[in-house]
């Protein structure tokens, strides 16, 4: 655990099996061994810390922050103590806490390297800029070695960074960093290629790219060798920056004849050439044309240029995609200009053709070809199609049967062309019997296809995986378009592939896709958990599950997928910081800002804020009033109204949205608009749902107090400054809510494998919206009663009315669960997903209003008690029970049976679903073969299955509700 | 056709299409970190002409001993003695890949690979190549014994 230098220490000897036992996790075994240590050395200091340590890992969190601070306040300056400080400090996430303990060790032994890099890399994880540059000075003035100059240089850069100020940074932290630097220089004491490196760095941020050119170039640039092509890419960078085309130029040419598949130096190359056409440029008499050497300058020099690079490319070993799809973006960019034909490039269709004919068995043709269609006129989409398919060597065994490949290599270009017609739009413009066609020769391409991939692994995929994927794409289609039994064939046909190929996440994305739509999430499960994703694919792709799974239900699946997700956002912190302490010490200077920039990425991430609101939300529910009192559960959690933690200026939109492959045609693709739209979207409902989480935090900070209650000004900064703060959030909730609806109104279609709405829509639609703000005025009206006692008729009134209402609305609300899940309609099985979402929101807002009512009945008990006094004083047989009990009472029993009865409905529904027996059913199927009719009946079954396990989930926590309800009756 | 270039800590969003493939393993951050900041150099990443990262779409175009002809031109310049990596034992494909690229197998680490779903952990291969520095190729002497992940240095 600790560095044990001095083997003759005899309090080492001491202290080793302390050391032991927490290395071996025994923290019992080491608290005991630790306190009789310092039962006989009482000064033993470190013995206390490895005590500490054991408390912390203990639970005993207090406990071992009292001993630790002990130490610390002696000031310790052995490495005993004060690196099992500093592992403690660690573990108890007070990283600050090390700097102090630091900073008095350099005081007390001003000459140790050792504790000054401590200090140094103790200032780095809390990001203390200023201390940092000041502690790298310190250090290198006791030991001049030059990483040390330069963490100190490094650290003005970082104050540049977080300056709020820009003026600031380029004035001052860069300029300084940049002397600094320049000092070195003049004294040439410039060593590592890192430092070289920051020089450049500083040059770049502070734009002086004539500067950083030099350095690059220069005797120093020599240095930067580990990196491939550093010089060149850096020297690149500062001639873009600089506008010298002729230099682009010369560069990106030279090392297109080194390596004529790069594309980016294409793209520099084309970039530059346009460029010096449209400033006139020529080169200069008699001299070089430029620093990089010759320059291309004419539309004829770069055809002549691609044409070389395609012989040179025949003669290669190794065929080469590089100067063909060159040639392509050439012809590009000339029509861009409006000038291709003069140049003879030839034709983009027939190059497109060549293209296909010499790599369309490669799996990225298609990817490649991509690319360039859009050079092609709409008119020649079918023949350019039917060109392609002429080629491909297919045949026949009986005339009218379909052709098929004989090779896994005819396969692949057979593949790319079906990939191709999709991308052009020809499927898209077929009637219903053209596409079922389509569909049954893809399936049976499909299987066929299989069986070149007989001895593939099952961490492998099968060669003709595709055509099952685009046969399946082509039903969702249809499904789209209204064809309700089309959705059962997409899963049917998916669960086919799957079997064969059971390592196909494309696969299983479109399976958790397609099952989620039809608010099936217990297959959802297993297929996301086969994906094996984690990290950092939890913010990436977590958004499949944690979508669907509280909405349809399931409870114990959502806690689970958003426990996930925030393990891994929670250990980030620790995680990077740990990481710019060593990008420092390896010299990595680049990286530190680029790691800082992760961190905050993810900190603000979207996904992050998601399930933290959601995950208290969902523990709310499923705990508040039921296990711990709701004002336990918030204190458990930190909660508190006026706490907002979301970065809503800031949030990032993690969210791999393009990890479907998708070959619809542009108009039809996920485009830059929809992600906008739907992160505008997912802000709106996260604040939403954030308000509420916060309102209902503020419950508890309302009830009954022993304050004066004659005026809600007496109260300062007391139970008044509360209600103030629920009054302002529940306005803010109504703005969130009015641009939520003004959002909806746009109604906007994502693509179907695109961005998945969020649930605000039902939220809106279903009533729950206004069930739950409802719930929220009826909170201010409740307070405003405690404050004002009993006298006023016209409060009760209105909290009677409101009641009333409230009453009618949870009954709306309850008509809209009713229905049956799956219903056989001409001869189609038929899904009301909607219903289980709508169940779950009425499960959600009874929940609140039992909330609300115990605020209600905390406020009303000690009137009735007083009034009970009252009565037995007075010895009066009738003192008039105010209105408000008989409404509160009221309330509370149709409550109870509006529960009931939604209890009844789930087991109505939960008896259906048992006693639908769909392997019975005889569906108009007749897309079916036998072999998928097994696979059609597992799909109906995982839905039903998954249908009874959210009407249980749904069932079981409303029983639980209804028990609350009990404990109301004042 | 391809961009090769440095990876960035954002390439971590976008890499799904290759590392939900099975064989492919996604580590916790710490390994990615730790990576970028020791050995940025030898991080890189290949991009496709339509900005996709390039993963398993994109076998058989001679991408593979492109990056490690890359990663042993770095190492020889820094005067490594050999250059290893580690694969899964079933990993057929890729094995018969890399012995074609002139690499042999060291030795077996015991279930180094961690799985899911309650399968067992999967062994890898440490596979080796020497460089130039190596006249005699000792650094690649088969281990005769296979040896427990936290037993490699």
């Amino acid at each position: 655990m600790a560095a044990r230098g001095h083997v003759q220490d005899p309090n080492d000897r001491r202290l080793r099996p302390i050391y032991d036992y927490l290395d071996n996790g025994n923290n019992k075994m080491a608290i005991q061994q630790a306190d009789k240590l310092l039962k006989k050395h009482k000064d033993l200091h470190c013995a206390k810390v490895l005590k500490a340590i054991g408390l912390q890992r203990t639970g005993k969190q207090d406990e071992a922050y009292a001993l630790a601070q002990e130490v610390a306040a002696l000031e310790p300056t052995d490495d005993n103590s004060l690196q099992a400080l500093t592992i403690l400090y660690r573990e108890m996430h007070r990283p600050e806490l090390v700097t102090k303990l630091y900073e008095a060790a350099v005081k007390k032994v001003p000459n140790s390297e050792e504790y000054h890099s401590h200090l140094f890399m103790a200032y780095a994880r809390v990001g203390e800029y200023k201390k940092m540059q000041q502690a790298g000075m310190a250090l290198y003035k006791i030991v001049p070695k030059n990483p040390y100059y330069f963490w100190s240089v490094m650290s003005l850069i970082m104050q540049s960074i977080s300056a709020q100020d820009e003026n600031l940074s380029k004035t001052m932290f860069l300029p300084l960093a940049e002397r600094m630097v320049e000092k070195m220089v003049k004294e040439d004491k410039i060593e590592a290629e890192a430092e070289v490196e920051l020089y450049y760095m500083i040059l770049e941020r502070l734009e002086k790219y004539k500067e950083a050119l030099d350095v690059v170039r220069g005797k120093l640039g020599e240095k930067l060798t580990s990196e491939l092509q550093s010089r060149e890419n850096k020297c690149m960078a500062m001639y873009k920056k600089l506008c010298r085309w002729p230099e682009c130029n010369a560069l990106s040419r030279r090392l297109l004849l080194k390596n004529s598949d790069d594309w980016q130096f294409y793209i520099t190359y084309f970039d530059s050439v346009f460029q010096l056409i449209d400033e006139s440029w020529t080169p200069p008499p008699e001299e070089e044309h430029s620093l990089e050497g010759e320059v291309h300058y004419s539309i004829e020099q770069a055809v002549k240029f691609i044409e070389e690079r395609i012989t040179e490319e025949s003669k290669s070993s190794r065929p080469l995609r590089g100067p063909y799809l060159a040639k392509l973006e050439l012809i590009r960019r000339l029509r861009y200009r409006g000038c291709n034909d003069e140049y003879k490039l030839g034709d983009p269709e027939e190059l497109m053709f060549q293209y296909f004919k010499k790599f369309g068995d490669k799996p990225c043709c298609f990817t490649d070809l991509k690319v360039f269609v859009d050079l092609l006129p709409s008119s020649q989409y079918t023949k350019f199609i039917s060109q392609l398919l002429e080629v491909i060597p297919l045949s026949a065994t009986a005339e009218n049967e379909i052709a098929l490949p004989a090779d896994i290599k005819a396969l692949q270009q057979h593949l790319c062309v079906v990939q191709l017609s999709r991308l052009l739009g020809i499927y898209h413009a077929m009637d219903k019997k053209q596409k079922l066609t389509v569909v049954r020769e893809l399936m049976l391409r499909y299987r066929h296809g299989l069986e070149f991939g007989k001895s593939c692994l099952k961490t492998e995929l099968q060669f003709s995986d595709y055509y099952c994927l685009l046969a399946v794409h082509l039903l969702l289609d249809l499904w789209l378009e209204g064809e309700d039994t089309a959705v059962w064939q997409c899963l049917t046909l998916l669960e086919e592939g799957l079997s064969h190929s059971p390592s196909n996440a494309q696969f299983k994305l479109l399976l958790i896709r397609i099952y989620c739509r039809l608010g099936a999430f217990e297959p959802v499960a297993e297929l996301y958990s086969s994906l094996d994703a984690k990290h950092i694919q939890h913010d990436t792709i977590g958004y499949l599950l944690t979508r669907y799974a509280e909405s349809l239900g399931h409870y114990a699946a959502a806690s689970q997928s958003c426990n996930f997700a925030l393990r891994f956002f929670h250990s980030n912190q620790k995680d990077t910081s740990e990481y710019i302490i060593q990008a420092y010490k390896y010299g990595a200077f680049e990286k530190i800002p680029e790691f800082i920039a992760f961190r905050n990425r993810l900190n603000s991430s979207l996904h992050f804020a998601q399930v933290r609101t959601e995950r208290m939300l969902l523990d709310l529910l499923l705990e508040a009033n039921i296990s711990t009192s709701l004002e336990e559960s918030i204190k458990s959690m930190s909660l508190s109204p006026e706490e907002d933690d979301i970065p809503w200026k800031d949030l990032r939109d993690n969210r791999d949205l393009t990890v479907l492959f998708n070959w619809d045609p542009k108009d039809r693709d996920i485009s830059e608009e929809h992600r906008k739209l739907s992160l505008e979207e997912e802000t709106m409902w996260l604040r939403i749902r954030s308000l509420t989480l916060r309102l209902v935090s503020g419950l508890p900070t309302l009830s009954h107090t022993i304050q004066p209650k004659n005026s809600e000004k007496t109260a300062e900064n007391g139970v008044s400054s509360k209600i103030d703060t629920i009054r302002s959030l529940l306005q803010q909730l109504e703005a969130a809510v009015d641009s939520g609806k003004k959002f909806l109104e746009q109604k906007i279609q994502y693509p179907v494998l695109g961005p998945p709405p969020t649930r605000m829509a039902g939220f809106f639609s279903n009533g729950s919206c206004q069930c739950q703000t409802s719930l929220f005025y009826l909170v201010s009206d409740i307070y405003e009663l405690d404050t004002n006692g009993l006298d006023s008729a016209e409060i009760q009134e209105r909290i009677g009315n409101s009641f009333k209402s409230l009453v009618e609305r949870l009954t709306d609300l309850f008509n809209k669960c009713k229905g049956d899940l799956i219903e056989v309609r001409d001869g189609t099985l038929k899904t009301h997903p909607n219903l289980l979402e709508n169940l779950v929101f009425f499960v959600e807002t009874i929940s609140i209003a039992l909330w609300v009512s115990s605020y209600c009945d905390s406020v009303l008990r000690p009137f009735k008690s007083n009034l009970q006094k009252k009565k037995k004083k007075k010895k009066e047989s009738s003192v008039a029970m105010p209105p408000v009990f008989t409404h509160f009472l009221d309330y509370v029993t149709e409550l109870q049976t509006l529960t009931s009865n939604v209890i009844d409905h789930i087991k109505g529904l939960e008896i259906i679903l048992t006693a639908l027996k769909l392997e019975e059913l005889s569906l108009k199927d007749t897309l079916l073969l036998q072999e998928e009719k097994k696979f059609t009946k597992t799909v109906q079954g995982k839905v039903q299955s998954s249908y009874h396990h959210s009407v249980q989930e749904i069932g079981e926590l409303l029983k639980k509700r209804l028990d609350t309800i009990k404990k109301l009756k004042i | 056709m391809t961009t090769l270039r440095a990876f960035t800590c954002d390439d971590l969003f976008r890499f799904n299409n290759i590392n939900l493939d099975p064989l492919t393993e996604t580590y916790g951050i710490p390994f990615y970190l730790q990576y970028l900041a020791h050995w940025p150099e030898y991080f890189i990443v290949a991009e496709a002409p339509g900005g996709e990262l390039m993963g398993y779409k994109f076998r058989r175009l001679g991408l593979a001993a492109k990056l490690m002809e890359l990663l042993e031109e770095i190492s020889e310049k820094k005067g490594g003695f050999f250059v290893d990596l580690f694969v899964r034992v079933s990993n057929q494909v890729a094995v018969n890949m890399y012995k074609q690229l002139g690499y042999s197998v060291y030795r077996t680490v015991l279930e180094y690979y961690s799985a899911s779903n309650g399968e067992p952990d999967e062994d890898a291969y440490d596979m080796r190549k020497a460089l130039s520095r190596d006249t005699e190729k000792k650094s690649i002497i088969p281990l005769p014994h296979p040896v427990r992940p936290e037993d490699i240095e």
